[in-house]
């Protein structure tokens, strides 16, 4: 048997373990919630039903479950084209409020427009906010060498803040309330299951993910990726650095903008200061449990979306903590990481004594 | 050792192997890269459990689990890298790991302990030193009395010559003849014929993790030990080509560039490669190779002076631009630098020309393209693989340099530049790359070789220019090269070694 045999079947055996692993590591973390559960005094059988029931028994729910999904995999999409370039975008949170900034201001300034091309505007002009939010952190990055996990993390602060002071002043609709105006009927996303709030969105979501997986094929995608994989050898062949960080993080904050537009035109129709409850903080667990590959982080996006949605349905019927939906996504993160050192622990056994 | 077998996952480092040493010889343990020589020493240094066998140490059967009961039956290991503290003085460094009395490390003892070490061996060093302060020959006296100190009577030597020049190196020989005369026992790891031939009594020969035998130094020869170690004979030496009367392709005048420590690092240098010819660097390493190499591919800044390709000045131009004007540049650093280990040979391939209308169109890649040159490079270099689409990481030094060097010379370059460029790699690949920088020569590129493999400068290149202190401090044809004044001068000698002339 020759060396090379020796390593493609030992490759074939690791692919195997690799599958199944990420699958027994997620099972372990219900595990543990379920002694977490049983410790609260939860009946744990019961509380695991209503959550699946919650998230597949009717079509309301597996309705919510796909419009979560919707704004998972959008921001999930735009952390990974980051750190596939290996820029830690921790701000597509922030992003995606600019963009849900950007998605209002269209919808409350054309609201005489045919219906396709004031969405169509709405999805552009989300993407711009976005990627304009996150070429700051890009420039400051490249310009001056400011680490960007930093940049990032502070700037959504900068976001929040910014979007509270433009609802509590500047575009404040009549009223009590700090929301912006209502965004026009031709800006809003149409439902398209009725009886469902799930919207057309989901539909720009699978776009969006075909996109990031042909972006890889592309030349841009292909530097872009070099930069990420290895930085010395892609400067060594000659690859522009500076311009595939740009790009990048442009690229990352739009795509978290256009989620942050959506929420707006297809959920609240309104801009409030709470419109996400984290979906770009939850993305970058999201990113790395997928891998970074776009068929995992849709995979990703939507279980943690039927835990989310599960989460909410047994808080209701049980009283448990929603807090406890945030408790098994983390347990989640926790085991499924634990689980790659496995596997990796498991290569370097096997393929270590190679040399 | 009887009988040793070691598998890592389904590869057998070690397969049934015998090796016994006597008491008071340097024991040559000789085989190429992953023949499995370290292997069977770091079994040796309780570093790895064998699957089977036995190890017998002066008459008894043991089980060595850890470095630790190796040093207690005398068994010490000095490693190819270093294992030193740079900021700690050369008595700490010795001392460190053992046990002391009290609350204070008794350093004056310990310094007359090193001084008589260093007296009775012929090991001179300073206690007080600096680690840091020290040449590299210097810092392996270290690591031999760091030994010696453990009260030891089995020394092994992993690879110790790699970082010297050959002054160290007779030095060390000397010194290990003094070693054994004091009744200790040596093994010496290396893949090189002439240290063999010079410094051990007795040789063991492994290749593909098996004994092919153990002879006497004396009653064999060099031709006989590479037979057995590669199974056929040695490299050729290529005959060297006049080039006297070519053009220049590529010119350094009195170049200057730090390092990545921002030091100063080259210092004026200055140099002229001519089309057709292979001009080698020679020199010991971190003199400034890699720096050379980077300023002329545009990765590395230049302070002053100029570098001139094919009469275009390349100063400071961007890498892309200076690789379209003609360059082809074989990193060093093969592994990070030269290729992306988890692409496919295909995505390395395109690494330097993706943008380029024949691999791709205005927004994707031509995947055909991609698999057309890829599936061309793997016959053409006969590059050993499953497929063109697995990661390169699966592949094997030798075929993983094909692959750069293929991409490399697809430029059809004017200057070819390459850093070590066989390093690490076994003998038939060496012999396959060397014939590859040979054809670029005889087309008329001209092929500049950094090597800190001596051997390999003096078998290829037809100039040859030492390189010390970032300072090119002499150049000459190779038909007048002197293996002694090159080590002379590699080591900083220049004068001793143009008055030698004289």
């Amino acid at each position: 048997m020759s060396v090379l045999d020796v390593v493609t079947q030992t490759r074939n055996k690791l692919r195997d373990v690799k599958f199944f692993v990420p699958f027994a590591s997620a099972s372990l973390a219900f595990v543990v919630g379920a002694i977490i559960l049983g410790a609260t005094g939860v009946d744990v059988g019961k509380a695991y039903t209503i959550m699946f029931e919650g998230a597949f028994g009717s079509a309301f729910g597996f309705g919510d479950v796909l419009l979560k999904t919707t704004s998972l995999l959008l921001t999930g999409l735009a952390v990974s084209v980051a750190f596939r370039c290996k820029q830690w975008n921790i701000g597509a949170e922030g992003q995606l409020y600019m963009g849900a900034l950007g998605g209002t201001l269209v919808g409350i300034s054309v609201v005489g427009l045919i219906p396709g091309l004031a969405i169509f505007l709405g999805i552009i002009l989300s993407f711009i906010f976005g990627a304009v939010f996150a070429l700051v952190p890009a420039v400051l990055k490249v310009k001056f060498g400011v680490n960007e996990v930093i940049s990032t993390v502070l700037l959504n602060f900068v976001a929040f803040l910014f979007i509270s002071f433009l609802l509590h002043g500047p575009i404040k609709a009549p009223g009590f309330n700090p929301y912006s105006p209502e965004i026009g009927n031709a800006s809003q996303m149409p439902i398209i299951f009725p009886g469902t709030r799930l919207h057309a969105g989901i539909i720009v979501a699978a776009l969006a993910t075909v996109g990031v997986y042909y972006l890889w094929k592309t030349k841009i995608g292909f530097e872009i990726k070099s930069v990420g994989a290895n930085i010395k050898a892609a400067r060594y062949a000659g690859m522009n650095i500076t311009k595939s960080v740009l790009v990048t993080l442009a690229i990352s904050g739009g795509l978290a903008g256009i989620a942050g537009g959506m929420l707006v035109s297809g959920v609240q129709h309104v801009l409030i200061e709470g419109i996400s409850p984290g979906y770009g903080f939850i993305a970058v667990i999201i990113a790395l449990l997928g891998r970074q590959h776009p068929i995992g982080v849709a995979i990703v996006a939507f279980f943690f979306s039927v835990l989310m949605t599960g989460s909410e349905t047994m808080y209701r019927s049980l009283g448990v903590p929603s807090a406890f939906s945030m408790t098994l996504q983390a347990l989640v993160l926790v085991f499924v990481l634990v689980g790659q050192l496995f596997v990796v622990w498991l290569g370097k056994r096997k393929v270590g004594g190679a040399r | 050792m009887k009988g040793i077998t070691i598998k890592f996952g389904d590869v057998v480092a070690n397969n049934n192997v015998d090796f016994d040493l006597l008491k008071g010889e340097v024991h040559g343990l000789l085989g190429e890269n992953g023949a499995g020589k370290t292997t069977l020493m770091s079994i040796l240094y309780g570093l790895y459990q064998p699957n089977a066998g036995e190890i017998i140490v002066k008459g008894e059967k043991t089980t060595i689990k850890s470095p630790n009961d190796a040093m207690e039956l005398g068994i010490a290991m000095v490693h190819q890298h270093f294992l030193l503290t740079p900021p700690h003085s050369v008595t700490e460094n010795i001392i460190v790991g053992l046990k002391s009395r009290g609350l204070f490390l008794d350093l004056a003892s310990a310094e007359k302990k090193i001084l008589y070490l260093a007296e009775k061996y012929g090991l001179k060093i300073d206690p007080k030193a600096t680690i840091a302060d020290l040449a590299v020959g210097e810092q392996q006296r270290v690591e031999i009395i760091k030994a010696l100190y453990r009260d030891i009577d089995i020394l092994i030597l992993d690879e110790p010559t790699s970082m010297l020049t050959p002054q160290e190196e007779k030095a060390l020989f000397a010194t290990l003849q003094s070693m054994v005369k004091q009744g200790l026992s040596i093994i010496f790891i290396t893949h090189k014929l002439h240290e063999v031939m010079e410094a051990s009594n007795r040789v063991t020969v492994l290749r593909g993790g098996k004994v092919v035998g153990t002879v006497k130094t004396s009653d064999s020869s060099e031709s006989e030990l590479a037979k057995m170690m590669v199974g056929r004979s040695i490299i050729e030496s290529v005959e060297p080509k006049a080039s006297a009367k070519n053009p220049a392709i590529l010119q350094l005048k009195n170049v200057s560039a730090l390092n990545n420590a921002k030091v100063k690092f080259l210092k004026d240098l200055s140099l002229e490669l001519r089309k057709g010819e292979i001009l080698g660097i020679a020199g010991v390493d971190g003199n400034g190779q890699a720096e050379l190499a980077e300023v002329i591919a545009g990765l590395r800044k230049v302070q002053s002076g100029e570098i001139i390709m094919d009469n275009t000045a390349i100063t400071n131009a961007a890498p892309r631009k200076i690789r379209e004007w003609g360059l082809a540049y074989v990193p060093q650093d093969r592994l990070n630098t030269g290729l992306i280990l988890d692409y496919s040979i295909a995505e390395n391939l395109i690494l330097d020309r993706w943008y380029k209308d024949e691999y791709s169109g205005k927004i994707f890649l031509k995947q055909e393209k991609m698999k057309e040159f890829a599936e061309k490079v793997v016959t053409d270099f006969e590059v050993k693989t499953p497929g063109i689409n697995v990661p390169v990481n699966s592949l094997s030094g030798g075929n993983l340099q094909k692959v750069l060097m293929a991409r490399e010379l697809a430029r059809n370059p004017k200057v070819l530049v390459v850093h070590n460029p066989t390093r690490g790699l076994d003998i038939g690949a060496t012999e396959y790359i060397h014939k590859q920088l040979v054809k670029q020569r005889d087309n008329g590129v001209g092929v500049l070789m950094i090597s800190l493999d001596l051997d390999e400068i003096l078998t290829v290149c037809d100039r040859l220019a030492v390189i010390y202190e970032g300072k090119i401090v002499s150049v000459m044809d190779r038909r007048d090269a002197n293996v002694d004044d090159i080590g002379l001068m590699m080591g900083g000698k220049v004068a001793v070694a143009s008055e030698g002339k004289k």
